[in-house]
């Protein structure tokens, strides 16, 4: 996934604050929440509105967050980890080969409305998001089920490939093998859909959404509030144990902090850069954090067909000439050196992996071997973001002493994604990749492979040694042997220096003391299931 | 000798003005610090001012009062540079609308209304969005959006001067139009234009400010007043310094332009 919050919102946002304060008149706050006197609820803030709630389109932590509370997939991720949990599957299995894979669905699981969810709901689900007039970004996962093509031509009312037996039972028929189905079905746009419900809204079903997770929707008023309430009919009784979510929209990041401390928010999580290291040395507020690393990458892609990046040396040359630790003592410490592509926390993850260290002398050596000892000049292409701006400074400061002059080029998201998905025309750029499911095919499949030019591999890389190796890694069910494989591919990459591997992210969030059993995921937003409050004062 | 005869707007301007000058002149001389190098080791987190960084550390580590001082360089370069062609752009417009009149007139004192009409900020922002941010850009694009209120100035200068005897009798003895601007017109015109121009310069300081603070100005690492208080508006709550500083060299320049333009005026009127 590539990024965590959907840019065009912002102004959707706008139209929408607008459009209500014209509707409720200056001074006009929301309605009253009418929820019972003592009812547990947790309040959360956030400056955009919650881009969507349909499964099918959301594909941002924000949306994921919500989804997740409302709708259940077949398999899911645990609360903090990154291991396949039952969901309304308790049990699945896959043939040798990892081409059909089985899943038996409980019988007690039942949407909000009362109705029992049925493996019709799941086939419905993923034949959604595989139609093309869904226009839905997780259509890519989905396309290996057998058949897949020609419903999505219209040859077919359904995917011959997804096999419902009975209610409880649903099996998928792959063209190829894919070890890693299961975790494709882990993904929101994988949830159980009521087929009535979604054609009766058709594309207005994000504002009617109707699941079986443990909440359901109670009210969005957009650019105001999203409030979700328990499901009285969820399976794993007796949770939630909350009795709603309450996010507030249209509070920014430094207001939110303000609220946080006031006491009216009960979990932040982006601290302002400004204040974390002022949370980090008081006590009472340190120990109210909690930090993991994300399964994600932060790099600086250098364009393999461009001058002077062709040149393997020269780009070994940046990846010693830039100093990692003063990136991550610019993020006040939330962050861990990268020495590769694949992050921490990623099943097949090599720990000892060597990469590279600061060391400036080395890379003057290497630019003197590759004629360019008087430095150069190039561009470094970014989103126009005050934290990445102030690391592409920090790494402005530590070319210049080796002569190498570094533009940066601030753009819009948008603009920025156009630009360094065409051959030759953006030398380097500042980028990020977030996991969608744990396996290393995530990362050097999706980002290096030569299938990726003008998508997501922009550093227009490819090795045939490399390619050889994913394409025999890709079908490997066995783990051992499938990792193996990577490891040698990510190896070859190193060398190659396609990026400079800048640092994996630390994300940290802050929570009231009467906030309990509040996780966070490395991969995934948090999910509240078993999040309780104890008394607090409002 | 008396004091107060001295001590007037204009003088204090130029003197404030001079500082400024000298400060942009010598800046590598006088700053302490390189202002895009590390100087302490306060990642994220600035310094506050101590006796060795007066004006404190910002989060990439760099001397606060070097950057102020080489982001005099910019301020005044982009001033003196925008306020040259916006002079050059409103003198020339000015000078054939108020000395052909007529047709000439009517067509370049409409195009100076629509001009007029559109925000001066936004147009600059689209044009550097257009164009690339550069030194160059920046001024010459300021001059592009502020030249109206100087050609429409001049304009109606330049109508009272042509009707004047002395010009209408160099007209009669057959002075062709060049002479009749370059030897007549202008030097009438000047002290108004010199007023003009030090007016107009504190306003291209702060649009410059109000561009770079926008993320349009001089590209990084070259520090600039603007770009500053923008980089510091995260940290305004725990490191207030780091915008405080800028905008009161923001400030101080604007005001300096000011005292100096006003005074010409007041002088001028007396």
């Amino acid at each position: 996934m590539m990024r965590r919050r959907l840019g065009p919102a912002r102004i959707a946002l706008l139209l929408h604050v607008l459009a209500i304060a014209f509707a409720f008149g200056c001074g006009g706050g929301p309605p009253p929440l009418n929820l019972p006197p003592h009812a547990m609820v947790i309040r959360l803030a956030d400056a955009d509105d919650v881009p969507t709630l349909d499964p099918a389109a959301g594909y941002d932590t924000v949306s994921w967050t919500f989804e997740q509370a409302i709708f259940d997939t077949l398999v899911r991720y645990g609360d903090g980890n990154i291991e396949l949990e039952p969901d309304i599957a308790t049990a699945w299995e896959s043939s040798p080969d990892a081409t059909t894979f089985t899943f038996h669905l409980r019988a007690d699981a039942r949407f909000s409305d009362g109705r029992t969810v049925t493996s019709e709901d799941f086939r419905y689900g993923i034949e959604r998001v595989l139609n093309p007039a869904t226009r839905s970004r997780g259509m890519e996962y989905y396309r290996g089920i057998a058949g897949a093509a020609d419903f999505a031509a219209h040859r077919n009312p359904h995917v011959s490939g997804i096999d419902t037996p009975d209610n409880s039972t649903i099996v998928f028929h792959l063209g190829a093998p894919d070890p890693i189905f299961a975790h494709k079905l882990a993904m929101p746009f994988a949830s159980a859909i009521p087929r009535d419900v979604a054609e009766k809204w058709g594309d207005d079903f994000s504002r009617h959404v109707v699941g079986s997770g443990a909440f359901m929707l109670r009210e969005w008023i957009g650019g105001q509030r999203l409030v979700l309430v328990r499901n009285p009919y969820y399976f794993a009784k007796p949770l939630p144990h909350l009795d709603a979510i309450v996010e507030s929209v249209g509070v920014n990041q430094e207001l939110q902090w303000l609220r946080f401390d006031a006491g009216q928010i009960d979990a932040v999580v982006d601290i302002p850069p400004a204040e974390f290291p002022y949370v980090m040395k008081t006590p009472a507020l340190r120990k109210l954090t909690l930090a993991k690393t994300t399964v994600t990458t932060r790099y600086l892609g250098m364009n393999c067909q461009m001058w002077p990046f062709t040149d393997v040396r020269v780009r070994r040359a940046l990846s010693c000439a830039i100093d990692r630790h003063k990136l991550i003592a610019i993020l006040n410490g939330r962050g861990v050196v990268a020495r590769g592509v694949m992050p921490p926390n990623l099943p097949g993850y090599d720990p000892d992996l060597e990469g590279y260290d600061y060391d400036p002398a080395k890379a003057r050596a290497l630019l003197e071997q590759a004629h360019l000892a008087r430095g150069f000049e190039f561009e470094i292409w970014m989103r126009a973001d005050q934290t990445i701006l102030m690391l592409a400074q920090s790494i402005q400061q530590d070319l210049a002493p080796l002569g190498i002059r570094a533009r940066l080029k601030p753009v819009a998201w948008g603009p920025f994604l156009e630009a360094i998905r065409q051959p030759r025309t953006v030398q380097s750029f500042m980028q990020g990749w977030e996991a969608d499911f744990p396996d290393p095919e995530n990362f050097l499949g999706a980002l290096i492979s030569r299938a990726q030019w003008g998508s997501n591999n922009d550093s227009f890389y490819s090795n045939p040694e490399v390619e050889q190796l994913l394409a025999q890694a890709e079908p490997v069910a066995d783990l051992k042997k499938r990792y193996a494989l990577y490891d040698q591919a990510e190896k070859i990459v190193v060398a190659d220096a396609p990026w400079v591997f800048l640092y994996y992210p630390v994300t940290y969030i802050i929570r009231q003391p009467w906030v309990h059993d509040y996780v966070i995921n490395p991969m995934r937003p948090t999910r509240f299931e078993h999040v309780w409050l104890s008394p607090h004062p409002d | 000798m008396n004091i107060r005869r001295l001590v007037t707007l204009e003088t204090v301007g130029a003197a404030m003005v001079t500082v400024l000058v000298i400060v942009a002149i010598f800046a590598p001389m006088l700053a302490p610090h390189d202002p895009t190098i590390v100087v302490a080791p306060t990642f994220g987190d600035p310094g506050a001012p101590t006796l060795a960084f007066p004006m404190g550390t910002d989060e990439l580590g760099r001397d606060v009062l070097s950057r102020i001082i080489f982001g005099a360089r910019i301020s005044l370069t982009v001033g003196v540079a925008a306020m040259a062609v916006t002079m050059t752009i409103g003198i020339a417009i000015g000078l054939c609308s108020g000395f052909f009149g007529g047709a000439v007139d009517f067509i370049l004192m409409r195009f100076t209304d629509l001009m007029l009409s559109l925000p001066p900020l936004l147009l600059a922002m689209a044009l550097v969005a257009v164009l690339r941010p550069s030194l160059r850009t920046i001024f010459i694009v300021i001059g592009l959006v502020s030249w109206t209120s100087i050609a429409r100035v001049v304009r109606a200068e330049t109508l009272a001067m042509s009707r004047r005897d002395f010009v209408v009798g160099a007209a009669a003895l057959g002075a062709p139009s060049r002479r009749l601007i370059a030897r007549h017109i202008i030097p009438n015109v000047l002290p108004i234009i010199v007023v003009m121009a030090a007016l107009r310069t504190s306003d291209t300081l702060l649009l410059d400010a109000a561009l770079s603070f926008l993320g349009l100005g001089v590209p990084p690492p070259t520090p600039s007043w603007g770009r500053m208080i923008e980089e510091a508006t995260i940290y305004f709550r725990t490191a207030p310094w780091l915008a405080t500083f800028p905008g009161l060299a923001i400030f101080y320049a604007v005001l300096s332009f000011n005292l100096l333009g006003y005074g010409f005026l007041r002088r001028r009127s007396q």
